[in-house]
């Protein structure tokens, strides 16, 4: 008769972390926290001066690099992520696309010289290549993750709210 | 892993963060009702599912999210090339 153990963690009891989790990768420590509630917006525009222009802000020029908190996620997408309480001009009569999405995502903090290794466990980019101000969409296992670079060996993942329980837990389960 | 080359964020990226879409090239008639069903049968199914460089649609889903093309050989499952959605497909691929 074939035993099937019990799951060790079940989904349900998956909760997203409220207090900083310490460790080691490859012997190199990092701490995994979360981050401070942001707000968060989708832009979509195919002329990047129209976009600019509408919101007063500069918007980074490269694919995959973020500048004054708005990554440049593709060819006509921008992201923009920034301190709670912040507002963007919502502008009508524009070829544009504006989308507060502030709810839909969370944000979680790696920090320490083992950061890019902790995502490196279940994330298939080229990490070394992630140096502060880059900015791009990618995966984690399975599950869709925004990945900032913010300054060396500090990274900021952005996941949608669903996900972030579980990758909470995989992130802590890197870094024993 | 695979790594694909994406000439949309100009780097080369993992094969996971790629959906395939199809073959390429494969344009919609600009009047369907002219056309006879065969014709239509040809375009909706008909693929050339060659042995060797074989040209087709490729997504950056989590990435970019941009389709793309590329030349890929079905043989080797090699990546000769990618190329922008629009762009003609480079002529030294065959």
């Amino acid at each position: 008769m074939l035993e099937i153990a019990p799951l060790a963690v079940a989904g349900i009891d998956l909760t997203l972390g409220t207090t900083p989790v310490s460790g080691t990768v490859y012997g190199h420590s990092v701490t995994l926290s979360p981050a401070a509630p942001m707000v968060r917006w989708s832009l979509r525009a195919k002329d990047a001066g129209v976009l600019s222009a509408a919101i007063g802000r500069a918007l980074p020029d490269a694919i995959g690099t973020h500048h004054d908190g708005i990554a440049r996620l593709g060819p006509d997408e921008w992201y923009a992520l920034l301190p709670e309480g912040s507002t963007l001009p919502v502008v009508a009569g524009q070829p544009l696309s504006q989308v507060e999405v502030t709810a839909r995502a969370v944000g979680l903090t790696l920090t320490g010289p083992g950061a890019a290794a902790a995502l490196g466990r279940g994330c298939p980019l080229d990490l070394a290549r992630l140096t502060p101000g880059r900015a791009t969409r990618t995966v984690f296992e399975t599950v869709e993750i925004q990945i900032w670079a913010l300054a060396p060996e500090t990274f900021h993942v952005e996941v949608w709210r669903s996900f972030a329980p579980w990758l909470w837990h995989a992130l802590a389960e890197a870094i024993v | 892993m695979i790594l694909i080359h994406c000439p949309y964020c100009e780097e080369d990226r993992p094969e996971v963060e790629f959906t395939y879409g199809g073959e390429a090239h494969i344009a919609r008639p600009a009047d369907p009702a002219a056309l006879n069903d065969r014709e239509w049968e040809t375009y909706l199914y008909i693929r050339r599912n060659p042995r060797g460089p074989h040209a087709e649609r490729w997504r950056h889903a989590h990435g970019c999210a941009r389709f793309f093309n590329a030349v890929r050989d079905t043989v080797t499952d090699r990546f000769e090339v990618t190329y922008k959605t629009g762009e003609a497909r480079p002529g030294d691929a065959k």
